[in-house]
């Protein structure tokens, strides 16, 4: 299997570099973004295979944000992270095109599996 | 919901409380997030491979953002200490500017979501009040929210305090672009807010999309 392209959308600073490196040392090809339109500039230099996107960023409605990215592209595949696992998010999220959502703080060994499925279900639909 | 009488207001306040340990712990997981990735990202650099070459440097950069922001969550629990405390007693004597501090620190991640700064600019030795400190922070808090909520991203909201002619002031400046046709039901209606605020001897001034001025005697009436 090629090497995954990740985006890691998060307005944490330290978070998402911290758990980009640790996807690095697992092999992912990573890059972050700390809001919405920093999101949609990678999106269209660096094709991602799987986004991991926090719904609560500032500058973008986190479903506004999901719903362009899967206009410009609605094979790459959206892990949605969530600090509660706030029902209607969710429900909201899956309804847009979402692929799985995870808690954080996040289990690395959880997110790895979800990115692994997410970026089988991209290559079968490519 | 409206301020009627007694039982409403204290629903009104249960909302003003469920609004503020819900960005509190928001904002708590998030610090946890981050230190349980920084101390993820020291065991996976040791086991994972990067122990060939010298990552001290990292290593301290990594245990110093662990240790900022655990200082960060006790910093966070302390002022949800203290607000939770406010309700002890009715009426007690009070820090005006502590009270509002903690406020804008419960409150600072409704508006880091619209990109709204809040600042501070406090009498530093406004006299202590005896009055109803979660009152004052319920009126605060519900000023401050609709403002908030009515204003466009990247604004700034000052809050001032200062003393004269035994009364207190607190001055409420948003500077942004307000938001036109915004239907949000403000927590408490205005004319309501204005009877709390009379309740503790004082009064409110407030025009549209401008500052507000809320006065309070140093004494209940």
């Amino acid at each position: 299997m090629p090497q995954t392209k990740i985006l890691l959308v998060d307005d944490e600073v330290e978070f998402a570099s911290a758990l980009a490196e640790r996807l690095e040392l697992r092999s992912y090809d990573v890059k972050t973004a700390n809001n919405a339109l920093e999101a949609l500039a990678v999106i269209h230099t660096h094709v991602p295979d799987v986004i991991i996107l926090d719904l609560k960023i500032p500058g973008m409605d986190g479903i506004e944000t999901l719903k362009t990215i899967k206009k410009i592209d609605p094979t790459i595949e959206v892990i949605m992270l969530t600090g509660h696992g706030d029902v209607q998010s969710v429900a909201e999220g899956m309804k847009s095109g979402v692929f799985e959502y995870i808690m954080k703080p996040v289990d690395i060994g959880e997110l790895t599996v979800k990115i692994d499925n997410a970026m089988k279900k991209r290559t079968k639909e490519k | 919901m409206n301020y009627e009488n007694e039982d409403n207001l204290r629903l009104l306040q249960l909302q003003f409380i469920g609004k503020i340990l819900a960005g509190f712990t928001h904002e708590i997981k998030n610090y946890l997030a981050i230190i349980k990735e920084s101390n993820g990202l020291i065991e996976d650099l040791m086991t994972l491979g990067k122990t060939a070459q010298n990552d001290s440097e990292q290593y301290l950069e990594i245990t110093r953002s662990i240790e900022e922001h655990i200082e960060k969550t006790n910093t966070l629990f302390r002022y949800l200490n203290r607000f939770a405390h406010r309700m002890d007693s009715q009426l007690a004597t009070f820090n005006l500017n502590e009270t509002l501090e903690e406020l804008i620190a419960l409150v600072t991640r409704f508006a880091n979501q619209k990109k709204i700064v809040i600042g501070k600019d406090f009498q530093e030795d406004i006299p202590s009040i005896y009055s109803n400190p979660s009152l004052v922070q319920f009126i605060a808090f519900s000023l401050l929210n609709e403002k908030i909520k009515n204003l466009d991203t990247n604004s700034t909201i000052t809050i001032q305090t200062a003393a004269a002619d035994n009364t207190v002031k607190i001055r409420i400046i948003p500077e942004g672009n307000f938001l036109e046709g915004n239907d949000d039901t403000p927590l408490i209606s205005y004319k309501n807010l204005e009877k709390l605020i009379q309740q503790l001897g004082g009064n409110v001034l407030q025009e549209k999309g401008k500052e507000t001025l809320i006065t309070l005697g140093m004494h209940p009436q």
